[in-house]
């Protein structure tokens, strides 16, 4: 594996730089935004999974003392979604509503309990439809069509092939398919959704505050909901309390929210309930995944056959690109030559599910470890061996065109084997105990973005000035992942300058330039890539004043810790000032920028979806899990987990391993106890008792290895880090409790009651086994 | 954002005698202490009344007490006081553990004995914004006319989900009840019904002052079932005693969060069986599985909680015979 270059900031774990401002409070998430002036924003949400709106009266609401506009559907007749080509969805209903808790009427008033009364006297008259709830509904002859022009209800269907999976089944010793049902998820970030909206009419211009992972595409759909020219309008992040994929679409209150303050000419702020952001959802969608392996009796993956089909809600979304990433990251983790998938992404009257961390990836990668694990079994081979016998060589291109060139997984796995003490303890922790082990891997980034315009794929630019401090400007949004202290330190290890003389700004769309968003985790590789070339620029700059400052060529300078000298000279150092004063001198204030564009060959196959799951380099990602398992009532304890990544270069192991930890657990609640449920589409999980996702008592010990196999194009080697290990976590669970207990779990998550059932249905399975022999 | 709360008098009595004029005064209040459940249910839309009474200025109802015949703890002692004691520890741990299980360590800063005991039952039905209930036409037990969980019965079948009754119960408490006509005591057991909608037999105007355990010399035990290990309600929970006053010592056990009452299940009663026979842990088993009757009030299907109720009942039940 490569080395890391010598480095003097990055690769030190370092505090993010917006810390402070988050532990004491001082950081201002969208709800803290000042709001004395503002009008309270509400949304009437149909209560109705499906039905033809006949009316809405809005005139006793709008009749109400201190409602200063009420909306409708009739307000907005375009269409929005994030993918281009799939613009379903109005941000209020128009002649349809297809799931309960879809905006259909809004109002600003003069404080919150107006509009909630306000609310209550908006009169819908509904048609009710007769609404579908699972793909079997769904996909029934006589089933209604949520949309006219997808029949069968089918949003998407996809069938690729590689290889041929004839063949590689032929040449198997040993066949198996199973079928795992995993339940929809929903992101619960800490922070409930909010936005706050100002109209200036006099100007027309329009502001934004929010919470979005995406500016960009909240930018561009507010020009074409309020019919506006995008430079009319500005979009601003501010602090975000999660992510996670919740945000990285434009969500329907954000273009609400802006119609109402351009309604009535000013401000409006609007907060959602912990139950409209579950409403809001654009969560991991309910997922079959019906999946064939073939094996050689090495372990060695022969073939593998996959069928998916995704219960993906009301409107598209993000719906075509989920279904084809569950298809395309079957590759890019192991050798394998021979590969059938099938794909279905099917309407249903729910709420619309978007993207969620590891997106349509995860319930596959579930099934695929789990399956694996349980051909090992029959093989008599060692779980591990079986990944050894699969290992890339990297470089390489899979078969669907996924670019790789760099890959540590083999380094992951002797790490998590030797930490566990695998090899002495696997089956033999005795009844009710038991180790598991899965892989995983995640894209750093998609090589071709959503809104393909042929730009860069990301800009940093940096500002120095008289006062001495350096600004970057960047367009990433830093949701907690850390992205702007990311930049912050590839800057000033670039110039050679402290961490100190670097002050962010992000995300303000009138200053900083245009970033694609936080999503696929794309920013430390692209964002990175941009923000060194942006630094290099500016140390050239620094460079040419000092060396005629020091009258020598450039190439003879050096900068570091903030002095400017030629190496190997008894000359006197400059310091960062006058070196600063002299640049200046030349031409005013400096300013350069530095960009990011994939290379064609990391842009996928060119096959009919192959740029989803391109990507300029995975993460990789193994874990071993120990669980105890009451057999009397089904509960799962997880008294610890090992897990190393391979995340290229830490450019901050601070955060890389606040990150493997947090795809650990997120993976952990997956597995766990996270889903939604709904009851003739009314979601009985909207508040964080009834959907649950594990306390610290339920929280173990996660023993986290960086593996750093130093991609040759990441910014100072790095790769993703926020979303490998996460798919990792549930099939080394449900592998886990098959050692501790000879349980075969095929849905997600193991809450007891279901693991009681399958272990009853088990034991008498085994009794009649035994009676009959 | 939350659900704003709607607007309300709050009457905040210093004595028992104002509380109880003020209860008068005002016969559909609301009576508040810690406020842990009341405010959730107050931001649903879920309390009928827009007048709170604020218990906790009242000493009279905030302290644990021994006497002669054993110990009185008063409403207003909070959950952590009581997972605290030394002294309820020593002589009733199942109460302590039960107190220490209720939802998390800030909750139990402020939640009291008495809001426990008169907690609110709870169904995946009534536990909504009024946005989902009005969406689902309401249900029996406030506002609509039927059950959702057994449309075809004639009550409300949601749960009672308090865990510090069962381990009374198994202590034989007896509750003390102050109203317009004076004080009166009535086992612990008394202050329910099996009825979803009106699952208390406190008359207008009372209001539970204290708990009363007799001295003991029992070993008792709680523990609930939920999916994680803290912060839940109880899926179901099942407190045991062992009196060895007698011989063989008799079992005593009780449960919550399966009915709309919480309440005491007879152990087997076969004198062929002694306890710590495994028979009769067998036909414990069977007997706790019969006397609870859980309903589709939580996600979570009712077998579920039946099972491993009447499970989690055997594994105490060995840990204390």
């Amino acid at each position: 594996m490569n080395k890391p270059a010598k480095t003097s900031l990055v690769g030190r774990p370092a505090p993010l730089v917006d810390g402070i401002e988050k532990v004491t409070g001082k950081a201002k998430f969208t709800g803290d935004l000042n709001t004395h002036d503002a009008l309270v924003g509400r949304i009437l949400r149909s209560p109705v999974s499906h039905g033809r709106i006949l009316g809405i009266d809005t005139t006793h609401a709008e009749a109400l003392d201190g409602v200063e506009a009420v909306i409708t559907g009739k307000d907005c007749n375009k269409t929005y979604g994030v993918i281009p080509i799939a613009m379903n969805e109005y941000p209020m209903a128009r002649d349809r509503v297809r799931y309960r808790g879809e905006p259909v009427a809004a109002v600003a008033a003069r404080d919150a309990e107006t509009a909630a009364k306000a609310l209550d006297l908006i009169e819908l008259d509904i048609e009710e439809l007769t609404a579908c709830y699972t793909p079997t509904e769904s996909r029934a002859a006589d089933a209604p069509l949520l949309h006219d022009n997808k029949p069968g209800n089918l949003e998407r269907e996809v069938h690729h092939t590689f290889g041929s999976t004839t063949d590689g089944f032929a040449g198997a010793d040993l066949i198996r398919e199973e079928t795992f049902d995993c339940a929809e998820i929903n992101h619960a970030q800490m922070e409930p959704h909010a936005a706050l909206a100002e109209y200036d009419a006099e100007r027309d211009r329009l502001t934004l505050h929010s919470v979005t992972q995406v500016p960009f595409y909240v930018h561009l759909t507010l020009a074409r909901c309020l019919d506006m020219d995008s430079s009319k309008i500005q979009v601003v992040k501010p602090f975000v309390g999660g992510g996670f994929g919740a945000r990285t679409e434009t969500l329907n209150f954000e273009i609400v929210t802006a119609l109402l303050a351009h309604r009535t000419g000013g401000k409006v702020m609007m907060q959602l309930s912990r139950e409209e952001t579950f409403l809001t959802h654009r969560g991991r969608p309910n997922t079959q995944v019906k999946l064939k392996i073939g094996l050689a009796k090495t372990g060695k993956i022969t073939a593998v056959d996959c069928e998916v089909l995704m219960s993906g809600g009301a409107y598209a979304g993000y719906g075509l690109v989920t279904i084809l990433y569950a298809g395309a990251l079957l590759q890019g983790l192991y050798d394998i030559t021979n590969i059938k998938y099938d794909g279905y992404r099917v309407y249903t009257n729910h709420p619309p599910c978007g993207a969620m961390r590891g997106h349509g990836t995860v319930d596959v990668r579930h099934s695929f470890e789990a399956i694996l694990d349980r051909m090992a079994r029959d093989l008599n081979l060692d779980p591990f061996t079986v990944r050894r016998a699969n290992l890339l060589q990297a470089p390489m291109f899979t078969s669907n065109g996924l670019m790789v060139n760099s890959y540590g997984l083999d380094e992951c796995l002797d790490k998590v084997e030797h930490a566990s003490d695998w090899a002495k303890r696997k089956g033999k922790l005795g009844k009710g105990h038991g180790l598991g082990m899965a892989c995983s891997h995640y894209v750093s980034g998609a090589a071709k973005p959503v809104h393909w315009t042929g730009e860069p794929h990301a800009v940093v630019s940096m500002k120095l000035d008289f006062d001495g401090g350096i600004t970057v400007f960047t367009g990433a949004s830093d949701i907690g992942q850390g992205s702007s202290t990311v930049v912050a330190l590839a800057a000033a290890e670039v110039i050679g300058i402290d961490l100190a003389r670097i002050r962010i700004v992000a995300n303000d769309s009138v200053v900083t330039p245009k970033d694609n968003g936080s999503y696929s985790s794309r920013v430390t590789f692209m964002v990175g890539n941009a923000a060194i070339e942006a630094a290099r620029a500016m140390r050239a700059k620094l460079i040419d004043a000092a060396a005629e400052l020091l009258d020598t060529d450039p190439d003879s300078v050096e900068c570091e810790g903030e002095s400017f000298f030629v190496q190997g000279s008894s000359q006197s150092e400059l310091g960062f000032h006058e070196v600063a004063i002299a640049a200046l001198a030349k031409e005013g204030t400096i300013n350069v920028k530095g960009t990011f564009t994939t290379p064609v060959e990391a842009q996928g196959g060119k096959h009919r979806g192959g740029a989803v799951g391109s990507t300029m380099g995975f993460s990789y990602a193994a874990q071993v899990v120990e669980v105890s398992v009451d057999e009397d009532t089904g509960q799962i304890s997880v008294d610890q987990v090992w897990a190393a990544l391979d995340c290229g270069f830490a450019i901050n192991p601070l955060a890389v391993e606040g990150q493997i930890e947090g795809s650990v657990w997120m993976g952990m609640a997956q597995g766990l106890c996270e889903e939604t449920n709904y009851l003739r589409g009314l979601p009985t999980h909207t508040n964080l008792t009834d959907y649950r996702f594990p306390t610290i008592e339920d929280s173990p010990p996660i023993d986290v290895q960086i593996v750093e196999s130093i991609d040759p194009l990441g910014p100072f080697g790095a790769k993703e880090a926020g979303e490998g290990a996460l798919s990792g976590f549930p099939p080394a669970l449900v592998n886990a409790v098959a050692d501790a207990i000879g349980l075969d779990a095929n849905f997600l998550p193991l809450t007891p009651d279901r693991v009681l059932e399958a272990l009853i249905k088990l034991r008498r399975a085994k009794r009649r086994k035994e009676a009959n022999t | 954002m939350t659900e704003a709360l709607p607007q309300f008098t709050l009457v905040r009595p210093e004595t028992l005698d104002d509380a109880l004029i003020a209860l008068q005064a005002t016969p559909d209040a609301a009576l508040s202490a810690g406020g842990t459940d009341l405010i959730v249910r107050l931001r649903k839309s879920l309390v009928g009344s827009d007048t709170l009474i604020d218990l906790t200025g009242i000493k009279a109802l905030n302290s644990i007490d021994p006497n002669e015949n054993g110990l009185r703890i008063g409403a207003g002692v909070t959950l952590d006081q009581i997972e605290h004691s030394d002294l309820i520890a020593q002589t009733y741990p199942a109460v302590v553990k039960a107190a220490a299980s209720v939802a998390g360590p800030s909750h139990r800063q402020v939640a009291t004995l008495g809001g426990n005991l008169c907690l609110d039952t709870r169904c995946v039905y009534l536990n909504q914004s009024h946005w989902w209930r009005k969406a689902n036409d309401f249900c029996l037990k406030y506002q609509g006319d039927t059950c959702h969980v057994a449309p075809k019965g004639n009550r409300c079948r949601a749960a009672f989900s308090g865990d510090l009754a069962p381990a009374l119960l198994v202590h034989d408490a007896e509750v003390e009840i102050a109203g317009p006509t004076g004080l009166r005591r009535e086992p612990l057991g008394d202050l329910y019904v099996e009825d979803g909608a009106t699952h208390l037999t406190l008359e207008p105007g009372e209001i539970l002052v204290a708990v009363n355990l007799p001295a003991s010399n029992r070993t008792s035990d709680y523990e609930k079932i939920r999916v994680r290990k803290t912060v839940d309600f109880p899926l179901a929970g099942v407190a045991v005693a062992c009196d060895t006053s007698q011989e063989p010592p008799r079992l005593l056990v009780a449960v919550t969060g399966t009915n709309s009452r919480p309440f005491l299940i007879d152990p087997p009663d076969d004198p062929m069986l002694s306890p710590a026979d495994e028979a009769f842990f067998i036909a414990l088993q069977k007997q706790v599985q019969k006397a609870v009757s859980p309903q589709r009030t939580t996600m979570i299907a009712p077998h579920y909680r039946r099972l491993s109720v009447a499970a989690l009942a055997v594994r105490l039940a060995r840990r204390i015979l």
